[in-house]
């Protein structure tokens, strides 16, 4: 009987030293190892996907990257709690603050993202040449959106246009002039330009998309004729303004001819927006509101206000582009009043004034206000301009656009009364802590 | 994965049910076993017999079949009883156990101290009687063939148990072998103490184990340091290891409270608690290798005893409260201090309202909050045995409510520990608990909405509630006219949050004699939870989402499968004066979770409250994640001449944790002991009596990480309807096992007469190859990375100090007995990656940075307020301006007994820590939050020349009041009243008249008093929970803990 108690315990050892590969081998069930994740078309078409994804981020397009765009503007005011968010409101903020950290690694995600597209598609086998091209495009317009949101906040940035092997990689990083950003921007949006299609889904990437991000771009570069013809060319694909404005900010999606890119979101898939700039009075958060001076800012009869502020008791006012804090609003990116308006301005920096005026008409006509007449309502180059920044501030605001465009513009010491290093972010101090040749923005 | 595990458990049970089988067999050969069949039907053979020896191959205190001699010659024996008394009083002595040494035969004394043992073999025999408190008495007899012999112990009180058994890993060792340093507590100390948590048990009763109770709702974890922290992104938090079996200690709730973590160290009645030992330094710990860098709390629960059916109960009720509320300012100050800041910055001196008019109301909100809250034990248990089966059997239910409105916790204990004498050479065990646990938990710290962060910021001026009885909701308009954050009796009234945790947890457990000196363990356990959640948030409460949201209602179960199955054996050869034995074996753990979570909102009416209801699904998920230990491990146990021991231990760990690369770790341990007292030369004295210098060295591992940290990952990211995959973990192929390597020095000694004993150890603790989530440049698309970088060392001294103060002259005289213990440990970071410092952290204010204790508080020094402006001097950059590590801490109990009566003391204390009140940021912001504040805002500047350290109300907040600094940094050293019980033990009359054989009643008060300058609820605090390694010390409305006053009744029959 020996040999049986023996053998129950040779079993036993046995059993765990045979299992050892068996049991020590797990892969977790929910998720891919990265071998396996982008091997072939179906990965592809869900890593894109993914890379749509990133602009969803509670710090990007579903929240603090639009919300900080207004409160360090003159759009908008703080009215919660958050620390992060007050001193963007006060134009005082520090390396520490969090959101800003948050926002820039929202942005580099998203790029991260693109960059395993852009690596592995080449030689995926199960697709087409022209998928491959398609894919490739979307992955590069986006990467190219998310430079231009760093470079429109930060100035220099650190550039990546690959995924890190490994750990060791990423601490060398250091930022690179922004001519090189935009280098980069330019050329990937030449190859989102050369292979996307027009139409389509506007909650993609679309050729649409691309001539549009182009004029933005050119616009921030004062490439005037460049930003012209872009601006040209998304006309041409038969985009047009949406009759009525509300019709931009339903509570869930809705499409318009107006709608060039905007970032899909369901109850699910939740953004802040709504959440935060409606009242607490209203069951929102309430941590942001529209400011007295963009409220002071409609001429009277402009309907954009009311589609843009509810109530008018500074503190009480609250934002409606976001109708609703179920978060399933779809932001636009980009849509075709700015495009017009990115047009008006390039035609009136090459002082083409008739033209240009002719343009931002087209914006002041939807929003109920009169036309301008050249040399009546406005009479220099100087006039026009001013005219067209202020269409820009009213037609969007609280949609993530006036601090840049106030730093595009030379403005932003005078209109917001600050220091001009403020016109810029602080790189976050968790990036200088960790990435020894980061370099800080000056005066932070 | 299951199917496998399925296997190797059916492999394992069956290769016990093989050890059992064969043995039967052999006990069925008439030939070969004939005579041990002989021993157990002989009548009365062993009735009062095989009470579990001081065995040394297992973790319990179990029969052990040791000698054989005793049991072949059962014709030959005779009998053994007697008297156990006191020294010098001649108190009978209840509970000491008496063994005939060389067999397993002995016998635990009765209420009137007195023992029976039969079947004793005749010749030379050598009788020990021991006991706690008790110095061991050893005589020499002779016993005749046939005979009944009378021997009566008198046993001298003592302040140190050399003899005391204590669980080692793998085993148990008497203290006067073990080389390592651990701690025990005993039942006595636990048993009264009303405890939702097992960890509450052992707070500031040993040395080298600072516990901090990082907020009072019932039912929260408890960080654990032993020897300090060694890690800072693996766990800090020691393994607990129930009857054998390393229990889950994580919080298995989905739901995100704001701060407080469920405790995992539950489950279990206090009452049931046999005696708790903790595995401090690396030698000892070593045995469980990858996990034992953070030390190992052992829990040996209670077993029956050979004997008639003994029942106990033990009932207690009492009654919680708040012990201090915090000091903030009534309605007129508060509008008299919010005028004051409109005023410095030059608005209206009426902004805020006008004094007399609009503070009419004066609202206490923490009263509104806070109620006296009641708490009641019941504990049933019987135990018994005889001849081949033991058993314990208990049932307990504990219901605590929480001082705060809307929270509580209440448990369902079931326990049933057997023994089975199976055959002479096999012993079985089984121990199985099941409980039934309820927590109803509040939003909690953390979190914008509360419960009490909620009440402390509610501006005094208004009411809880309005004239028509609804709840005073938001204000609109600036200043607000009403609250400025959701109403927090609001929340307590209408949300609620209710985790049930249903566990089981056990093991069964065979133990064979293969051969003479060759023993086979092999053990099967197991620790399965079933954890519900459910949670409500009511649209009724203004200024939350849910009433955006109409009603948001949350389900999530969540179960933890955890399997272990262990082997192994131990070889004790008889050599003479030397004493060798040596253990080795194998063992396998299973790990897995299994989750499934639902968020529904939208609700049509308030009477539902499950996502059935729910218009929108928001959450809907369900996944599972798992990972497998497999461990080989010996240990090597000399001994020369009862004066020289030495262990050497080694361990093998797999883990699934980590990749192919760096899958093993290995583990080694020794340790020496020197009895110098046993040496010739050593004087023969009453002063100094046993001494004792111990030596050891250990490396232990850490692997407390996630399921799958080294490799790069892919998780879903949806757009809309399509699926999307989007990179979520970054790979390190070569991620390892985080290493302490643990050197430890001890003395023992014991002085006077064994009346003062001394426990004296230094340590030095190295950890490097630290499991480092290190913070990556987010500009590589990750924030973090798992690698091992960096090193941490702790250094410290623990002492212990018992004594017998007063010793009776009588059986009912005054004693009075202390137990005293302090342990310094310094914390110190070693290296990190490129010795980069970062910081982590509620605000980033806790530091990890070289030279500095982990998570050293850095931020802006506050350097005092301008006497001309009232503005914060402050800073420029920030700086290290405290330490959450206390320098030392520890705890004082005394004991006195006199007649019927007992008196119990227990001081515990703590000094040097630094807490970050993180409640004043908004508390004694200046004005520019409208939260109401601290009272100390009344000793603000005022005009210029005050000279103050409180600055100025500033309604633009540039006074620098708000700003993040040093300031808000208090001492966080207190002493506090821990416990204090008085018992009083029926006089044996009167409790036979009661059908009883013992009857004892208590009342005791838990957390009567803290003597502390901290300004919060509690100094002792960590609102980041138990799972925080380097945002310590941190204080953020933490729930309060509660004070409490209890009566009860123990009795037995």
């Amino acid at each position: 009987m020996k040999i049986g108690r023996f053998f129950a315990l040779f079993l036993l050892i046995g059993a765990l030293s045979a299992c050892e590969d068996e049991l020590l081998d797990l892969e977790p069930v929910d998720q891919l190892t990265d071998e396996i994740a982008i091997s072939d078309a179906r990965g592809v078409e869900a890593a894109l996907t993914g890379a749509y994804q990133a602009l969803q981020s509670s710090s990007y397009y579903g929240g603090s990257f639009l919300f900080f765009n207004d409160l360090s503007a003159d759009n908008a005011i703080h009215t919660g709690t958050y620390h992060s968010h007050a001193e963007a409101a006060r134009n005082q903020l520090r390396p520490e603050n969090s959101a800003v950290a948050s926002i820039w690694n929202a942005i580099y995600e998203g790029i991260n993202r693109a960059n395993h597209l852009i690596l592995r598609v080449p030689d995926i086998s199960d697709l087409s040449a022209s998928e491959k091209s398609r894919i490739l495009a979307e992955a590069r317009f986006l990467r190219a959106l998310h430079y231009h949101n760093l470079v429109r906040l930060w100035g220099d940035v650190p550039m990546r246009t690959a995924p890190i092997a490994s750990p060791e990689e990423a601490s060398t990083i250091e930022r690179v002039p922004m001519e090189e950003v935009y280098t980069q921007i330019l050329s990937d949006l030449e190859a989102a330009r050369s292979s996307l299609a027009g139409g389509g889904d506007t909650r993609r990437a679309t050729l649409g998309a691309a001539h549009a991000l182009a004029a933005r771009v050119h616009l921030y570069r004062e490439e005037w004729a460049q930003a012209e013809t872009a601006a040209e060319a998304v006309e041409e694909l038969g985009y047009d303004l949406a009759a009525d404005y509300a019709t931009l900010f339903p509570a869930t999606g809705g499409d318009t001819p107006e709608d060039i890119f905007r970032v899909l979101f369901t109850v699910v898939q939740w953004n802040q927006l709504g959440w935060y700039y409606i009242a607490s009075s209203f069951g929102g958060r309430g941590e942001i509101a529209p400011q007295q001076s963009l409220m002071d800012a409609y001429a009277e009869g402009d309907v954009r206000r009311d589609w843009t502020i509810h109530g008018n008791v500074e503190g009480a006012a609250h934002g409606t582009k976001f109708p609703t804090t179920a978060g399933a609003e779809h932001p636009h990116v980009i849509r075709f009043a700015e495009v017009i308006l990115t047009k008006a301005e390039a035609l009136a920096q090459q002082d083409r004034l008739d033209e240009a005026v002719t343009a931002y008409n087209r914006i002041r006509t939807r929003a109920g206000l009169a036309p301008h007449v050249l040399n009546q309502d406005v009479t220099s180059q100087q006039d026009v301009l001013e005219a067209i920044w202020h269409e820009r501030r009213v037609e969007l605001a609280l949609e993530g656009d006036r601090f840049s465009d106030l730093r595009r513009t030379g403005r932003a010491v005078d209109v917001l009364d600050i220091p001009a290093f403020q016109a810029l972010f602080p790189i976050p101090r968790a990036e200088m802590d960790v990435a020894p040749n980061m370099t800080q923005n000056p005066g932070y | 994965m299951a199917g496998l595990k399925k296997r190797l458990l059916f492999i394992g049970i069956l290769s016990m049910f093989l050890m059992g089988t064969s043995s039967e067999a052999q006990a069925q050969n008439p030939q070969s076993a004939a005579p041990e069949i002989n021993r157990f039907v002989s009548p009365g053979a062993g009735a009062d017999a095989m009470i579990g020896s001081a065995s040394r191959d297992s973790d319990q205190a179990t029969p052990t079949p040791r000698n054989f001699l005793a049991s072949r010659r059962p014709q030959q024996a005779g009998l053994i009883q007697g008297q156990v008394t006191e020294e010098g009083t001649g108190r009978p002595l209840t509970g000491i156990q008496v063994r005939v040494m060389d067999t397993n035969l002995g016998s635990l004394t009765n209420d009137q101290g007195r023992y029976r043992i039969t079947g004793v073999p005749a010749g030379d025999l050598s009788l020990r009687a021991e006991g706690l408190g008790y110095r061991t008495v050893t005589r020499e007899v002779t016993l005749q063939s046939g005979q009944t012999l009378e021997v009566d112990f008198e046993l001298p009180i003592s302040a140190i148990q050399m003899d005391e058994v204590v669980a080692v890993a793998y085993g148990q060792r008497t203290r006067r072998e073990i080389g390592s340093s651990i701690s025990t507590v005993g039942a006595g100390s636990i048993s009264e103490t009303p405890l939702a948590r097992l960890d509450g048990a052992i707070q500031g009763k040993a040395s080298g184990v600072q516990i901090t109770q990082n907020a009072g709702d019932p039912g929260a974890g408890m960080s654990i340091r032993i020897r300090g922290s060694s890690s800072v992104s693996a766990s800090n938090q020691p393994l607990w290891v129930i009857d054998g079996v390393p229990m889950f200690d994580e919080d298995f709730s989905q739901l995100g409270m704001g701060g407080q973590d469920l405790s995992g160290i539950t489950g279990i009645s206090p009452d049931d608690i046999e005696s708790i030992s903790i595995l401090k330094d690396a030698a000892a710990t070593a045995m469980y290798g990858s996990r034992g860098s953070n030390g190992v709390v052992m829990v040996r629960t209670k077993r029956g005893q050979v004997g008639a059916p003994r029942f106990t109960v033990n009932t207690s009720l009492g009654v919680q409260d708040v012990p201090n509320r915090l000091d903030l300012l009534n309605s007129t100050e508060y509008l008299q201090y919010f005028n004051e800041s409109a005023t410095n910055d030059g608005y209206r001196e009426d902004y805020y309202g006008t004094p007399g008019v609009d503070d009419a109301i004066n609202t206490d909100w923490q009263d509104a909050l806070f109620r006296n809250a009641p708490i009641r034990t019941l504990e049933l248990s019987v135990s018994g045995g005889q001849d081949r089966v033991t058993y314990r059997l208990s049932g307990s239910y504990f219901d605590q409510s929480g001082v705060v409105m809307g929270s509580g916790y209440d448990r369902f204990n079931a326990r049933a520990n057997v023994d089975v004498n199976a055959s002479d050479r096999l012993s079985l065990q089984a121990s199985l608990g099941f409980s039934w646990e309820t927590t109803d938990r509040l939003e909690g710290d953390w979190s914008l909405t509360g419960v009490v962060p909620m009440t402390v910021a509610a501006q005094p001026i208004f009411p809880v509630r309005l004239d028509d009885g609804s709840f005073q909701g938001l204000g609109s308009g600036f200043p607000p006219d009403g609250l400025n954050y959701p109403n927090g009796v609001a929340m307590a009234t209408y949300n609620w949050a209710e985790t049930l945790t249903r566990r089981a947890i056990g093991n069964v457990e065979a133990r064979f004699q293969v051969a003479q000196p060759l023993n086979l363990t092999a053990r099967a356990g197991f620790d399965i939870l079933a954890v519900r959640d459910n949670q409500w948030e009511d649209p009724r409460v203004d200024g939350i989402y849910a009433k955006a949201a109409e009603g948001i209602a949350k389900t999530g179960f969540s179960t933890g499968d955890r399997f272990v199955l262990d082997g192994y054996l131990t070889y004790e050869p008889d050599i003479g004066s030397q004493d060798l034995t040596i253990t080795a074996g194998g063992t396998a753990e299973f790990t897995d979770r299994e989750l499934s979570f639902v968020r529904g909102e939208g609700f049509s009416n308030l009477y539902f409250n499950r996502a059935r209801n729910a218009a929108n699904l928001i959450v809907a998920d369900a996944t599972e994640r798992s990972n497998n230990l497999v461990g080989i491990f010996s240990r090597v146990d000399y001994s020369l001449r009862d004066r020289y021991f030495f262990t050497g231990n080694f361990r093998a760990d797999g883990s699934s944790r980590f990749g192919p690369n760096n899958r093993w770790g290995y583990f080694p341990g020794a340790s020496f002991v020197w009895l110098v007292s046993e040496e010739d030369f050593f004087p023969n004295s009453n002063t100094v009596e046993d001494l004792r210098l111990r030596v050891n060295y250990g490396i232990t591992g850490n692997q407390a990480i996630g399921d799958y940290p080294y490799q790069g990952l892919f998780g879903t990211a949806n757009y809309g309807s399509d699926p999307g995959l989007a990179p979520s973990n970054l790979g390190n192929a070569d991620l390892k096992w985080e290493r302490t390597k643990e050197f430890n020095l001890g003395v023992d000694a014991s002085f006077l007469e064994g009346r003062l004993g001394l426990e004296a150890d230094y340590y030095l603790k190295k950890t490097d190859d630290l499991l480092l989530s290190r913070p990556l440049t987010g500009t590589s698309g990750f924030t973090s990375v798992f690698a091992n970088v960096g090193g941490i060392e702790n250094r410290g001294f623990e002492f212990r100090v018992n004594s017998v103060n007063i010793r009776p002259r009588t059986s009912s005289g005054l004693r009075w007995t202390s137990d005293f213990n302090i342990s310094f440990n310094k914390n110190e970071v070693v290296s990190l990656f490129n010795d980069e410092p970062f910081n982590a952290g509620r605000r980033n204010v806790n530091r990890v940075e070289v030279g500095e204790p982990l998570g050293a508080f850095h931020m802006i020094r506050f350097l005092g307020v301008d006497p001309e402006t009232g503005n914060a001097l402050l800073s420029e950059d920030r700086e290290i301006v405290g330490s959450p590590h206390p320098d030392f801490t520890g705890g004082l109990t005394n004991s006195f007994q006199w007649k019927g009566f007992d008196l119990t003391t227990f001081l515990q204390f703590s000094y040097g820590a630094e807490i970050f009140n993180a409640m004043r940021l908004f508390a004694d912001a200046g004005g520019w939050y409208l939260d109401n504040q601290f009272k100390h805002v009344m000793d603000r500047w005022q005009e210029p020349g005050d000279q103050t350290n409180v600055p100025r109300a500033s309604f633009n907040g540039d006074s620098g009041a708000r700003e993040l600094s040093s300031r808000f940094i208090e001492d966080g050293s207190y002493l506090r009243i821990q416990e204090v019980r008085l018992g009083y033990e029926l006089p044996q009359r009167l409790a036979t008249a009661m059908g009883a054989s013992s009857v004892r009643l208590y009342v005791a008060g838990q957390n009567l008093h803290t003597f502390t300058d901290y300004m919060g609820y509690s100094p002792d605090v960590n609102s980041d929970g138990s799972s925080a390694n380097i945002g310590l010390g941190t204080d953020f409305y933490a729930y309060p803990i509660p004070r409490a006053i209890t009566f009860g009744v123990r009795g037995s029959w």
